[in-house]
């Protein structure tokens, strides 16, 4: 047996012939949900390329797979990474149960993840914008559901994947030739032109970043969160591949300020549109694009520094966005996908509460998941570029001022007393409460969003703890 | 003499072809001119790539070029070209002139660059990728969008072809262009779908 059957293929399999079940029950979500679960404990667990005894039988997980004279590769060091991914897998299916963002999301999202690995573990590397751009295309009909009139923010996404993809094949090209001869400055500025536009374009980074806003607001938010989450953490663990394969790119003067600096920008501009913006989904997706800032920004930080720093940043991030996108997705359920907040405080008051703590902690708030990476992050930007350190501190700021706008103006105390007084005692308000406060997913979702959002604010080195073992896949980077 | 003779007359019929999918207002025209595209592109790739495998373009070419006949004959009452769409056959064919003038002055010197690069599939590839890039740009429909992706596929294909002999890439970028067509058809049509399907 190989790796790349157990992490690969069986998702993908049991992605596609879930498509194929037809009735409206649970069934998907918990056979989806365990399988994930079992696969996040294998990579945690079992060893790769050691023999086992299973009783009569030996089993033995080889690390490589072949096929059309490629390989996919996933080692020892891997492991970590596909743990952490295919948790979060499970946890993205359980909260469908909650979210409901339709039939399709429980199947194409498995066979996403399926190909979002298969994209790390390629041979050569750089088919790995081929891979993403086709799990791109796989989200499209999760995104324009059918019965609706596609947004122009699916076309504009899907567009920029694709574009992407020949800016980093034909980098994997010309870099074969900078490794040749890295005394080429005019071939490695080429390569690295090439490279920086096929990035913009699959990050979203500033000027290509006008379909996030779009798409948070057009599309189911829970859906827009597993896209938002999962496509642009990958390319930017591919991103930082590229570090670890190249070391002209280590080594030359340019790289490191320009993926600071464009990290820098995009927060900043993410955060300036964040502080202006009223609807709840796009300030969300404002969010996620500081948060792919934030990454680039780690990567720029150079050295081994580069991937724990990113980890730590990921890690918070991913919970975060996760349980944004369940609050949002609730409350979408009410009131459609503009997700006015307004009412939401009093009929769904505990789900409210999950959204506060998951935005304050997207925005940087001390105590909560993604301050520790976001104060180490800040600390190693001002010493190599402070005035990029200076950009993201006023992002940062936007994305504060957008986040407490937006909560001012969902509290009823915002308005004048007579409204609030009408909203509470409108007709059916307190049965969907009493409704909530019952609910024990909704109880056990909001315990479980206090206790990682405040975890890892409040106790790093416990709930961050894995970084480095998740860091030690870049062997190069290391001291 | 003769094979140059025939590089020209296929970068001709290139252009020729490209102008027709450009600035044909009937949607049989335009596939009927994607179509044709392909079969051009895969005689540039198999100048680089076995037979057998550049045929693999003309192929998933001509099933993504179905995918979106299909769907146009199945929608419910075509809609009409988007005000924000240029209309004139005029513009339209300036802004091709545009492309013709730029990818004359990168081809050769992308030829000379690389070895790798000849002189008929840089210009060919470099054309197409043009037109992609423009009818993407320019087009506010869906069905103007996806034929300008699938061109700027074609001739990113063409181009990487000359540097890259992978089957996996191969298979990979086929099931890109399939992906495509299949999402441009789907968002043309899912308007009219049942939302429980």
């Amino acid at each position: 047996m190989s790796s790349a059957l157990l992490w690969i293929i069986l998702p993908v399999v049991l992605g596609v012939a879930l498509l194929f079940y037809r009735r409206e029950n649970t069934t998907p979500l918990l056979l989806a949900s365990a399988i994930s679960l079992f696969l996040a404990w294998a990579a945690w667990q079992l060893p790769l390329d050691v023999v086992m005894q299973l009783g009569p039988f030996s089993v033995e997980i080889a690390p490589s797979f072949i096929m059309f004279g490629r390989s996919f590769t996933l080692t020892q060091a891997h492991a970590p990474l596909l743990a952490f991914i295919y948790l979060l897998q499970s946890f993205w299916i359980l909260g469908a149960y909650l979210a409901k963002p339709g039939r399709l999301f429980v199947p194409v999202s498995l066979v996403c993840v399926g190909l979002l690995v298969a994209s790390l573990a390629v041979e050569p590397f750089l088919y790995t914008a081929l891979l993403i751009a086709i799990a791109a295309m796989l989200m499209i009909p999760l995104l324009a559901p059918s019965g609706v009139a596609p947004g122009s923010g699916v076309q504009r996404f899907l567009k920029f994947q694709i574009f992407a993809v020949p800016f980093i094949l034909f980098t994997g090209w010309i870099l074969s030739g900078v490794e040749a001869s890295p005394g080429n400055l005019n071939l490695a500025l080429r390569a690295g032109l090439l490279l920086a536009l096929g990035f913009a374009f699959l990050l979203a980074l500033f000027p290509f970043h006008s379909w996030i806003p779009m798409l948070a607001g057009q599309s189911h938010p829970y859906v827009f969160g597993f896209l938002i989450f999962f496509l642009p953490s990958i390319a930017l663990i591919f991103a930082l591949g590229f570090f670890d394969r190249y070391a002209w790119l280590r080594e030359s003067s340019f790289a490191y300020p320009l993926v600071v600096w464009s990290g820098s920008l995009a927060t900043l501009v993410a955060g300036l549109w964040a502080a202006v913006e009223h609807s709840p989904p796009r300030i969300f997706g404002f969010a996620a694009m500081a948060g792919i800032g934030f990454g680039l920004q780690a990567i720029g930080l150079g050295g081994l520094q580069s991937a724990q720093v990113l980890f730590a940043l990921l890690l918070p991030y991913a919970f975060a966005v996760w349980i944004w996108a369940v609050a949002l997705g609730v409350i979408s359920m009410d009131q459609g996908h503009s997700g006015d907040l307004r009412s939401a405080v009093s009929t769904h008051p505990l789900t409210f509460a999950a959204l506060v703590m998951a935005a304050l902690s997207l925005s940087g708030m001390p105590m909560l998941g993604s301050f520790p990476g976001r104060l180490a992050l800040l600390d190693g930007v001002a010493a190599v570029l402070p005035v990029a350190a200076a950009a993201t501190l006023i992002g940062s700021l936007g994305l504060l001022i957008g986040v407490v706008r937006l909560l001012l103006a969902s509290l009823p105390l915002s308005m004048d007393r007579g409204t609030a007084w009408k909203e509470e005692v409108e007709i059916g308000e307190p049965r969907k409460k009493m409704s909530e406060l019952t609910n024990l997913y909704i109880w056990a979702f909001l315990a479980f969003s206090a206790i990682s959002l405040f975890g890892f604010g409040l106790l790093p080195r416990l709930f961050l703890a894995s970084t480095s073992s998740l860091a030690a896949m870049f062997s190069q980077l290391l001291p | 003499m003769v094979e140059t003779f025939f590089a020209y007359l296929l970068l001709g019929l290139l252009v020729a072809n490209c102008l027709v999918l450009l600035l044909s207002r009937d949607w049989r025209w335009s596939l009927a001119a994607l179509g044709f595209q392909y079969l051009i592109a895969f005689s540039l790739v198999s100048a680089s790539w076995p037979l057998e495998l550049a045929a693999v373009k003309l192929v998933a070419g001509w099933m993504a070029t179905a995918i979106l006949g299909i769907s146009y004959l199945n929608m419910q009452g075509q809609p009409e070209e988007d005000e924000g769409f240029p209309r004139s056959r005029a513009f339209l064919a300036l802004a091709a002139g545009l492309v013709i003038i730029l990818v004359f002055g990168v081809a050769p010197s992308l030829a000379t660059w690389s070895p790798l690069f000849a002189t008929n599939q840089a210009w060919g590839g470099l054309f197409l990728t043009g037109m992609g890039i423009m009818q993407v740009g320019l087009g506010s429909r869906l069905f103007r969008n996806f034929l300008g992706l699938l061109t700027l596929l074609a001739g990113f294909e063409t181009l990487y072809a000359a540097v890259e002999t992978s089957i996996l890439v191969a298979g990979l970028l086929a099931i890109l262009n399939l992906g495509v067509a299949l999402i441009g058809s789907y968002l043309m049509l899912s308007p009219g779908l049942d939302s429980r399907a």
